[in-house]
């Protein structure tokens, strides 16, 4: 009996999660948009709808081609800096890794208000250039972390045969420490990417009125009207990010999720 | 490449605590405070957070918990609660959108299923808040949790119960003070989080109870005054890590404890 009522639970507190997610699912296939119980009638004009309309295609090749941007650049400040942090001692070291961990914990509506203030700054505000470098900075944590892991794990006998044998240190990199480290790298760039192409919290603050990523605009939209279009749209990043998380688990497994925490 | 990403990194601390020393010194500040509506938001604030908080840790540990404990396919249950995780924060919303709207999934299944007269209210106020908040940010709990309890020392329980303890005294006396420092970190990420939001806030809260960062976004949209932003972006940040040094605090201290109890 006790048995029954802890499974009950259990199975209740593991579908919360993904319940919205599948109610979307569903919602995007009925013709009025809403997902109401006696289920109405299946169609796939919303998905018409998204994929005729030339304004939500270009804002989502935008959101792409920025995420892309984003993660290749996060993904390789963040293997310099987890080589630097890893190899070298050096005064400030602490410093330098809680700054690049703390955009993290950093109260995301705060945050926002200090890109805009420093993209006005640089005055690059209400750029493209604008957003992807506050996305650089954002996603950062999301790629040194599983870089840091890997290199811990990594046997230095290894790169000191290498070297023994004569490899200059860029061969070393190239040929011994990067291939190692692969799975580090797949997932950093996965996660820059999913991040950087699902913010909105950030970037609403560096929108201008031609310059917009697909996240934001469906926020607006939201707010806007209930035009169900946004559940086919919404189904579509799902499915997107379904297939990241897939591909994380063919390359590196999930368990780098689980990742103890750095030396405690 | 690493300087650059420094600067930056230093760069938009500076910007923030100048732009609230712009003009003259803390006026900003004392015009936030004299205004009854904003203090109230800002305790709204606090209090959405922290029962976010609470519900998170209500509904991750059990998940963590079971996560660890399975037996079979734990990829599987890993899957269910990071694909949700990885969904963009606007769609989540959106989903819980369609569910607990006016004339959403569960509305129209209780009112089919006769239960209910009209629709209940469930979105539009704190409840949909939390609930919204909880969902985006239980992950980060979880995971925190899971961190700690899968690498914990499984002989540690077995002595407990060799010793004789039952099921839930060894939970009590040796599962759950190994897990606290996993708890804490959750916590405070769920914490921090939570003040910053502004997308759950935005859609599922209603128009009279924001939270102090969906004011400062109405603020910067509506009338651009900077300097007033900052000043409540560094409020917020304020008040979001007063309560966290504490936490932080605590948790060192139980971390030395629990390692000290480890040695044993």
């Amino acid at each position: 009996m006790m048995r029954l009522l802890v499974r009950v639970v259990l199975v209740a507190l593991f579908t919360f999660l993904p319940l919205p997610i599948i109610v979307v699912a569903i919602s995007s296939l009925t013709a009025s948009g809403y997902f109401t119980v006696p289920l109405q009638s299946l169609s796939l004009r919303w998905y018409l709808e998204f994929f005729t309309d030339e304004q939500w295609l270009h804002l989502l090749a935008i959101s792409a081609i920025l995420a892309v941007v984003v993660a290749l650049l996060s993904t390789t400040i963040a293997l310099l800096a987890a080589l630097v942090i890893d190899r070298y001692r050096f005064a400030g070291r602490g410093v330098f890794e809680s700054l690049i961990m703390f955009p993290l914990v950093f109260p995301n509506a705060a945050l926002g208000v200090a890109f805009l203030g420093l993209l006005g700054l640089l005055n690059i505000s209400g750029t493209y250039l604008g957003i992807a470098l506050a996305h650089v900075i954002i996603t950062l944590p999301f790629a040194y972390r599983p870089i840091l892991n890997s290199l811990r794990k990594l046997d230095p006998v290894m790169e000191e045969a290498s070297m023994s044998l004569g490899a200059t240190p860029w061969q070393v990199l190239r040929t011994v420490t990067l291939p190692m480290i692969r799975p580090g790298l797949i997932s950093a760039f996965l996660f820059c990417f999913i991040v950087s192409f699902d913010e909105a919290t950030i970037t609403v603050f560096l929108i201008a009125p031609d310059v917009n990523t697909l996240p934001v605009r469906i926020l607006t939209q939201i707010q806007e009207s209930a035009s169900p279009v946004i559940a086919a749209i919404a189904t579509f990043l799902i499915a997107l990010t379904i297939s990241i998380v897939f591909l994380l688990e063919r390359t590196v497994g999930l368990e780098l999720f689980a990742a103890p925490e750095r030396g405690r | 490449m690493l300087v650059t990403l420094f600067v930056t990194g230093i760069g938009y601390l500076v910007v923030e605590s100048l732009s609230t020393g712009d003009g003259p010194g803390l006026d900003n500040f004392m015009r936030f405070f004299e205004r009854a509506d904003y203090v109230a938001v800002l305790i709204r604030t606090i209090l959405v957070s922290l029962l976010a908080t609470l519900v998170s840790a209500i509904i991750g540990y059990p998940i963590a918990y079971a996560i660890s404990r399975y037996r079979g396919n734990r990829n599987f249950l890993m899957m269910l609660v990071i694909t949700p995780w990885l969904v963009s924060v606007v769609v989540r919303t959106y989903g819980w959108l369609v569910i607990l709207g006016p004339r959403g999934t569960l509305n129209s299944l209780l009112l089919s299923m006769g239960l209910i007269d009209g629709p209940l209210r469930m979105i539009f106020n704190m409840t949909g808040v939390v609930i919204g908040l909880v969902h985006v940010f239980v992950p980060f709990f979880i995971v925190s949790v899971l961190a700690v309890l899968l690498h914990l020392d499984r002989a540690l329980e077995e002595a407990s119960q060799m010793l004789c303890a039952g099921p839930l005294r060894t939970f009590l006396y040796v599962t759950w003070p190994l897990s606290l420092p996993g708890v804490i970190t959750g916590a405070m990420l769920v914490y921090l989080l939570s003040t910053g939001a502004i997308v759950t806030p935005l859609l599922l809260g209603g128009v009279r109870d924001g939270m102090l960062a969906t004011q400062i976004y109405q603020d910067v949209l509506q009338v651009f005054d900077y300097p007033k932003a900052a000043s409540m972006a560094i409020v917020l940040v304020i008040v979001a890590f007063s309560l966290v040094i504490p936490l932080q605090l605590l948790e060192r201290r139980v971390a030395a404890r629990v390692s000290g109890k480890g040695v044993k």
